[in-house]
C-alpha cells in the first residue's frame, strides 16, 4: 500500500502534536519515525491509523483519501510498546480477533492463526494467557496479531522498547526480515537511532511535531541537513564547535583559539560562505595520533572495543574513538587528528548544513 | 512467568493439598454443626432422634433433673463423646491449618463458629437450672460444645502459626505478635460494630421482650418468635417482596444502569463525562427525607403531583394516584436512582484503567464500538460487575428507609413490604402500641443470616480468593 502525508497537522488548542507532515511513503517500504520522547511521532502514527483525527491535511491511502475512514475499515495492523494484548483472551484468541471480526470461517481461521503462530514461534502456546508470557512471546503475539488479517500498511509505535537489550537485537532483525519476506508496507515509530539505521528504508526525522528530514540512513549519517539531525543520528553524537572557516593561500582554514585545520576546498569553500560557521565531526572521525591539535584528556570511557575519550581542547569537549592499546589516563597531553574529509558545516543561527542544500 | 516470584507460589498450598485440607476440616466442621444444632431440635422436639449421642439415656435419671451445671455434667459421662470427637476433629483441622492446608476461608468458617458456639455456652451456663427442668440434653451439650469451642481455639491458634510459617518459614514471636497487632484494630471494630451487635440480636431474638409486658421479668421463649415468624400469614408476601425489591433494583438500576452511565460517560469527552457522574451522585447526597419530599411531588394525589400536571397540560385525561397504582415501579426507581451512582463510579474507573493501547488495539484490529464493549470492555470489567453485584445485594437486603418513607410498606397490606423493613415495623415502629424487641430481632436474625450466607456463596462462587491472589492486568 503507498501512503502519503500532505500537510498533516494534529493541534490541541495550541498544542501541535503534529506539524505539517508531508511524507511519500513507498508500497512496501520500511520508513522509521525517529525523534526523541514527545516530538510528535505516536500522534503522526496515530492520525495513520485513524484513531486520531487530523486538524488539517490530508491522509491517501494509495491515492485515495482516507481522513473520514475508521481505524477498523483501514487494513491495517498495528504493534505497541506496551503489548496491548487482550488480558482476557489466550494467544490462540488473541491473534484471531482480527478475523473472527471479519467473520472469516473458524476452519479457515483456526488455520491462519495458527500459521501465523508457528511463523512467530509461539505456536506451542495457544492456551495461554498474556500474564503467563514473557515480554518477547507477548510481542510475538501483537506481531501475529497485527500480521494475521494479511493487512497492507503495518504501524508500530517503539515496539521493542520495552524488552532487555539483548532480546531487542534479535528482534530488531526478525522484524525486519519478517517485513522484507512479506513486503508490507510499514512505519516504525522509535527514538532509537539504531534501531532506526538499522531496520530503515528511509528514516523521517522529526523534531517539535515538525519533519525535519526524511531521507536513507546513509544520506542522514553521512549528509545531514540541519544540526539536529547531526546530533541525533550516530552514536557516539557528533562533535560541534563554532569556527571560521576562511581560505589561506590555497586552502580552507577552519579555526577558532587552540584549533587550526585545513579542510576540503569544496566543503570548505561552502563553508566560507558565512563568516561563523558550526563544525561537526565524528567521533569515529578523529583520532589520537602524534601530530596535530593539542589537548588534554578528560575522562576515558571504555566501550570494549574502543574507548571514548574526551579531549579538551582549549576549553571545548571533543570525543574521540580511540584504540583501548593506547592506554590513555585523565590528564594525559594528546594530540588529535580530524579526518576533515568527513566535516559538516551548519549555520549557527538557523541550523542548517552549510553543505547540503 | 518472571513476574511471579517464587516465595509468592510457596505460599499457596497446591491443589491436592489444598484439596486434602478440605477433607481434613469437613468432618470438623459436621461435628461442630452437629453438636450447634442437636440440643436445639432436642430442646424444640424434645424428641428422641439424637438421644445416644448428646447423653440422653443418662440424663433421663431422675438424680439429675436439678442441680448445678458441674454436678449435671459428672452425672452423664457419655456427655463427653460429642465434645471429645470434636476436639479429635478439630484438632486434626488445625494442625491441617497450620501446615497451610487449609485455605483462610475455611478457617475464618470455623472461627465464626467458634465464636457463636461460644454464646450458646453461655446461655447455656447462665440458665442451666431453667433449662434442666425442660430439657436436660441442652445443658450437657452445652458442656460438650465447651470442648468444640476449645477445640476451635486451637484452630484459630493454628491459624496464626499459619500465618507465621507462610510469611516468614521461621518461628518468631516477634512476627507473629505484629501480624495479630496490625490486625487487631480492625479485628475489634469489626467485634464492636458487626459481631457483638448480631450476638445481642440473636439473643434478644429467643426473649419475648416487648413493650408490652415490659413491667413483667422477662423469658427466653426459645425458638418462639422464629415460628412465628415462619407462620406468619404474610410472611410469604414479604420474602417474596424481598427477592422483587433487590432483584429489580439490582438488575435495573444499581448494575444495570450503573453500567450503562459508566459507558455512556466515559465514551464523551472526559469533562461532559464527569460532570455528568456527578449529578448522578446528588441523589445520593441529598438527605433521604429531602429526597422522598421531592419524590413525593411526583406522584401527589391528582390532580396534584408534577406527573399528573404535565399530563394535564398535555390534555390528558388519565390522571391516577401513582403512587397507588404502581407503587413497585416508584419503590424501584426511587433505590435505584440512589443506588445507580455506586456502580457508576466503580465501572467507570475501571473502564478508565482499562490501558488506552488495548482499546486503539481493537479499534485497529477492526472492532465497532459496541464490539469492543462486548469483547474488551465487558470482559475486563467481571471483577467489579461481581463486586458491586454482591455489595449491592447486600446493601439493599438491609436498606429500607426509603420504602419506609415513601410507601411506608403500603398501598394497602404489605404491597411494598420488604423483609427489613418489617423488622424495623415489629421491633421499633409503635405498631399496636407495642415495641415487639424480641420478635423484630428475630426477622432481623434471620436477615443477617441470609446475608452471611449470601456472601459466603457470592465469595465462594465467584472465586473472590483468586481476585486477590493474583494480578488481573499484568504491569509491565
Ligand atoms: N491527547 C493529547 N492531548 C494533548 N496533547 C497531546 C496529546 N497527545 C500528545 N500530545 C502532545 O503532543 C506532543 C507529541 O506527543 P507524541 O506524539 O506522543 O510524542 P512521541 O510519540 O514522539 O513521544 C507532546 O508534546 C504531547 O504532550
Ligand atoms: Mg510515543
Amino acid at each position: 500500500m503507498k501512503v502519503e502525508l500532505e500537510n498533516l497537522s494534529k493541534r490541541w488548542g495550541n498544542v501541535y502534536g503534529a506539524r505539517g507532515v508531508d511524507l511519500d511513503i513507498k508500497d512496501g517500504e520500511f520508513v522509521v519515525f525517529l525523534g526523541p520522547s514527545g516530538c510528535g511521532k505516536t500522534t503522526t502514527l496515530l492520525m495513520v491509523a485513524g484513531i486520531y483525527k487530523p486538524s488539517e491535511g490530508l491522509i491517501h491511502f494509495d491515492g485515495q483519501v482516507v481522513n473520514t475512514v475508521a481505524p477498523k475499515d483501514r487494513n491495517i495492523g498495528m504493534v505497541f510498546q506496551s503489548y496491548a494484548l487482550y488480558p482476557h483472551m489466550d494467544v490462540f484468541h488473541n491473534i484471531s480477533y482480527p478475523l473472527k471480526l471479519q467473520k472469516a470461517p473458524k476452519a479457515e481461521m483456526e488455520e491462519r492463526t495458527q500459521r501465523v503462530a508457528d511463523m512467530m514461534g509461539i505456536g506451542h502456546l495457544m492456551e495461554r494467557k498474556p500474564a503467563m508470557l514473557s515480554g518477547g512471546q507477548q510481542q510475538r503475539v501483537a506481531l501475529g496479531r497485527a500480521l494475521v488479517k494479511e493487512p497492507g500498511l503495518l504501524l508500530f509505535d517503539e515496539p521493542l522498547s520495552n524488552l532487555d537489550a539483548r532480546l531487542r537485537l534479535s528482534m530488531r532483525s526478525e522484524i525486519k526480515r519478517l517485513q522484507l519476506e512479506l513486503g508490507i508496507t510499514s512505519i516504525y515509530v522509535t527514538h532509537d537511532q539504531v534501531e532506526a539505521m538499522t531496520m530503515a528504508d528511509r528514516i523521517a526525522v522529526m523534531k517539535d511535531g515538525q519533519l525535519q528530514a526524511f531521507a536513507t540512513p546513509e544520506e542522514l549519517y553521512d549528509r545531514p541537513r540541519t544540526m539536529f539531525i547531526g546530533g541525533f543520528v550516530g552514536n557516539p553524537p557528533m562533535n560541534f564547535a563554532e569556527v571560521a572557516v576562511s581560505r589561506r593561500n590555497d586552502s580552507f582554514h577552519a579555526r577558532r583559539e587552540g584549533l587550526d585545520v585545513v579542510v576540503p576546498s569544496d566543503r570548505g569553500e561552502k563553508a566560507s560562505a558565512s563568516d561563523k560557521g558550526i563544525m561537526g565531526i565524528r567521533p569515529e572521525d578523529v583520532t589520537i595520533a602524534d601530530e596535530g591539535v593539542s589537548g588534554e584528556v578528560f575522562v576515558v570511557e571504555p566501550l570494549g572495543r574502543d574507548h571514548l575519550v574526551t579531549v579538551d581542547i582549549a576549553g571545548i569537549y571533543v570525543h574521540v574513538l580511540a584504540d583501548p592499546a593506547l592506554g590513555l589516563h585523565i590528564g594525559d597531553k594528546v594530540k588529535v587528528n580530524f579526518n576533515t574529509s568527513k566535516v559538516q558545516f551548519f549555520n549557527p543561527e538557523t541550523e542548517q548544513s552549510l553543505l547540503w542544500a | 512467568m518472571s513476574s511471579t516470584t517464587p516465595s509468592m507460589t510457596a505460599v499457596l498450598p497446591s491443589k491436592k493439598t489444598r484439596l486434602s485440607g478440605h477433607i481434613l476440616a469437613i468432618p470438623g466442621a459436621v461435628v461442630a454443626l452437629i453438636s450447634f444444632f442437636l440440643p436445639w431440635l432436642d430442646y424444640v422436639a424434645n424428641g428422641t432422634v439424637f438421644l445416644s449421642l448428646t447423653g440422653r439415656e443418662a440424663a433421663s435419671s431422675p438424680a439429675i433433673t436439678t442441680g448445678s451445671g458441674a454436678e449435671l455434667f459428672r452425672a452423664t459421662p457419655t456427655a463427653y463423646l460429642v465434645p471429645l470427637l470434636g476436639l479429635v476433629v478439630l484438632a486434626l483441622t488445625a494442625l491441617a491449618f497450620w501446615r497451610g492446608y487449609v485455605t483462610e476461608w475455611d478457617g475464618f468458617a470455623l472461627i465464626s463458629l467458634g465464636i457463636v458456639t461460644l454464646i450458646f455456652v453461655w446461655l447455656q451456663f447462665t440458665n442451666a437450672q431453667e433449662l434442666a427442668d425442660k430439657a436436660n440434653t441442652a445443658v450437657q451439650s452445652g458442656y460438650g460444645l465447651i470442648g468444640v469451642y476449645l477445640a476451635l481455639l486451637a484452630t484459630i491458634i493454628g491459624g496464626s502459626l499459619h500465618v507465621r510459617t507462610a510469611t516468614e518459614r521461621k518461628p518468631s514471636l516477634r512476627g507473629l505478635l505484629s501480624a495479630w497487632g496490625f490486625m487487631s484494630p480492625g479485628m475489634l471494630l469489626i467485634l464492636v460494630f458487626f459481631i457483638i451487635p448480631v450476638i445481642i440480636t440473636l439473643v434478644l431474638s429467643l426473649t419475648d421482650l416487648a413493650s408490652s409486658n415490659f413491667s413483667e421479668p422477662w423469658h427466653f421463649v426459645g425458638l418462639d418468635n422464629y415460628k412465628r415468624m415462619f407462620s406468619d400469614t404474610f410472611f410469604p408476601k414479604i420474602l417474596g417482596n424481598t427477592f422483587r425489591y433487590v432483584i429489580l433494583t439490582l438488575g435495573f438500576f444499581n448494575v444495570g444502569l450503573a453500567l450503562v452511565l459508566a459507558l455512556l460517560t466515559t465514551h464523551i469527552s472526559r469533562r461532559a463525562g464527569f460532570i455528568f457522574r456527578i449529578l448522578w451522585l446528588l441523589p445520593r447526597i441529598t438527605p433521604s427525607v429531602v429526597y422522598i419530599v421531592m419524590w413525593r411531588r411526583f406522584v401527589q394525589v391528582p390532580p396534584h403531583g408534577i406527573i399528573n400536571q404535565f399530563i394535564g397540560w398535555f390534555g390528558g385525561e388519565y390522571q391516577p394516584y401513582w403512587l397507588n397504582e404502581a407503587p413497585w415501579l416508584f419503590v424501584v426507581m426511587v433505590n435505584g436512582f440512589v443506588g445507580a451512582s455506586f456502580g457508576m463510579i466503580i465501572f467507570s474507573s475501571a473502564i478508565e484503567a482499562i490501558p488506552k493501547d488495548v482499546m486503539t488495539a481493537a479499534k485497529v484490529d477492526g472492532a465497532s464500538a459496541l464490539q469492543i464493549i462486548r469483547d474488551i470492555t465487558l470482559p475486563l470489567l467481571k471483577w467489579p460487575l461481581l463486586f458491586v453485584t454482591t455489595y449491592q445485594t447486600l446493601s439493599l437486603l438491609v436498606s429500607f428507609e426509603y420504602i419506609l418513607l415513601l410507601t411506608g410498606g403500603g398501598p394497602g397490606l404489605y404491597t411494598t413490604e420488604v423483609w427489613s423493613l418489617t423488622a424495623y415495623n415489629r421491633a421499633l415502629a409503635t405498631y399496636f402500641g407495642s415495641n415487639q424487641w424480641g420478635y423484630g430481632a428475630a426477622w432481623m436474625f434471620v436477615l443477617v443470616v441470609i446475608g452471611a450466607t449470601l456472601a459466603t456463596i457470592y465469595l465462594r462462587v465467584f472465586r473472590f480468593d483468586d481476585l486477590v491472589a493474583e494480578p488481573k492486568i499484568d504491569v509491565l
